[in-house]
């Protein structure tokens, strides 16, 4: 009885062990992005909600990606976007090692599928990939010199397909959606 | 003594199926550079530039390209049967910037048995050296590689899997992969 009271104890332990404060601290791809950000640049981010009182362009912009240009990105799920803004987005020549620590964070689910970098300029186009089921989930990390965007969006196949023809310029394109205000 | 017998042939039964697999998926990897290690070179590069599209990506996105476009048809095609597309490219503001031993990463990959160079392009005028190299086993194309060092710029093209040659120019400025007018140099040659 006392053996099987000390494996149920150890079985137990384990799961707590497996689900303790590595899964716990452990996003989901989206949120771990956001975190490496802020880590490797001592930046913070700001959210959709205290940017709307701001008045400023972030709810335009989801509500754009949602319904707008990008409403294929939004066709098939939920849209999650995060902003960094007005900060200073310094690799001090070590890019190289934030594409590293973005890739270490999300490489056990996500897959790279396009990087552009232009370590001079301090501009990053980081696109992920994740098998959503019958669909893909995209997230894309764009950083520039004062600001820097996390967007994470559901995608048909056949949308993926034809973004793959050339998956430099969707990340351009919606970096730029993301960033440009035409207020 | 019954029950270690019928285990131990059970886990050398898992053990024979693991090496075997293993054993197929590293001849169909083979063709697959291993690439990260030029990573650092976006330090120092001006635009760096890195697509990484595996098997699984090529087969599901594969079949939604429409037979009715006859553009798409032909990318359809020359698709078949493709297991993966990784391209780097850096570019520089300044020559010198990259060292023969980041070169060397890469080709000392390229002379093991199974890579033969098939095409060098070279100006000197311009700095261009393309050189495409060919992974093969007996008759089958495994993958291909189109390697570009130039004094500003420096590219590595790994299609693996089988590929017409006569069709790789259709992949130019699709899928990340650059145009890099091998199409246009070997036409040229032929002139």
């Amino acid at each position: 009885m006392k053996t099987k009271f000390t494996i149920a104890g150890l079985v137990i332990a384990l799961f707590l062990g497996a689900r303790g404060p590595n899964s716990f601290a452990r996003g989901d791809g989206f949120n771990d992005a956001v975190r490496t950000i802020e880590q490797f640049y001592h930046v913070k981010h700001q959210n959709i909600p205290l940017l709307a009182r701001a008045g400023m362009k972030a709810v335009r912009t989801a509500a754009r990606i949602k319904g707008g240009d990008y409403r294929r990105l939004a066709e098939a799920g939920s849209i999650r976007v995060v902003f960094f803004e007005d900060q200073n987005f310094d690799s001090r020549g070590q890019i190289a090692n934030f594409k590293a620590a973005l890739q270490s964070t999300l490489i056990a689910e996500w897959s790279p599928l396009v990087q552009t970098l232009a370590a001079k300029d301090e501009e990053q186009t980081y696109i992920y990939l994740r098998d959503s089921g019958a669909k893909f989930s995209l997230l894309v990390v764009t950083i520039e010199r004062h600001e820097a965007t996390v967007v994470q969006a559901t995608v048909t196949p056949e949308i993926l397909a034809e973004l793959m023809k050339d998956p430099g310029d969707m990340g351009k394109a919606l970096t730029d959606d993301a960033t440009i205000n035409d207020n | 003594m019954k029950l270690l017998f019928q285990t131990s042939g059970k886990l050398a039964a898992v053990f024979l199926l693991l090496l075997f697999g293993t054993v197929v998926t590293t001849r169909a990897q083979g063709a697959k550079l291993q690439l990260d290690q030029l990573d650092v070179l976006a330090n120092k590069a001006s635009e760096t530039v890195d697509v990484r599209l595996d098997e699984r990506l090529m087969q599901t996105t594969a079949k939604f390209f429409s037979g009715k476009d006859p553009d798409d048809a032909e990318i359809k095609d020359v698709l078949k049967g493709v297991k993966g597309i990784y391209v780097k490219s850096f570019t520089f503001d300044k020559d010198g910037e990259y060292s023969p031993a980041e070169v060397e990463t890469v080709m000392s990959q390229l002379r093991s048995g199974t890579w033969s160079k098939i095409l060098t392009v070279t100006s000197k005028k311009a700095g261009e050296n393309v050189a495409v190299y060919l992974n093969t086993a007996g008759d089958q194309i495994n993958g291909l590689v189109v390697l570009s060092v130039e004094p500003r710029e420096f590219t590595v093209v790994n299609i693996v899997g089988p590929i017409d040659l006569e069709k790789l120019s259709k992949l130019e400025g699709q899928f990340g992969v650059p145009d890099l007018g091998i199409e246009k140099e070997k036409t040229k040659k032929k002139d």
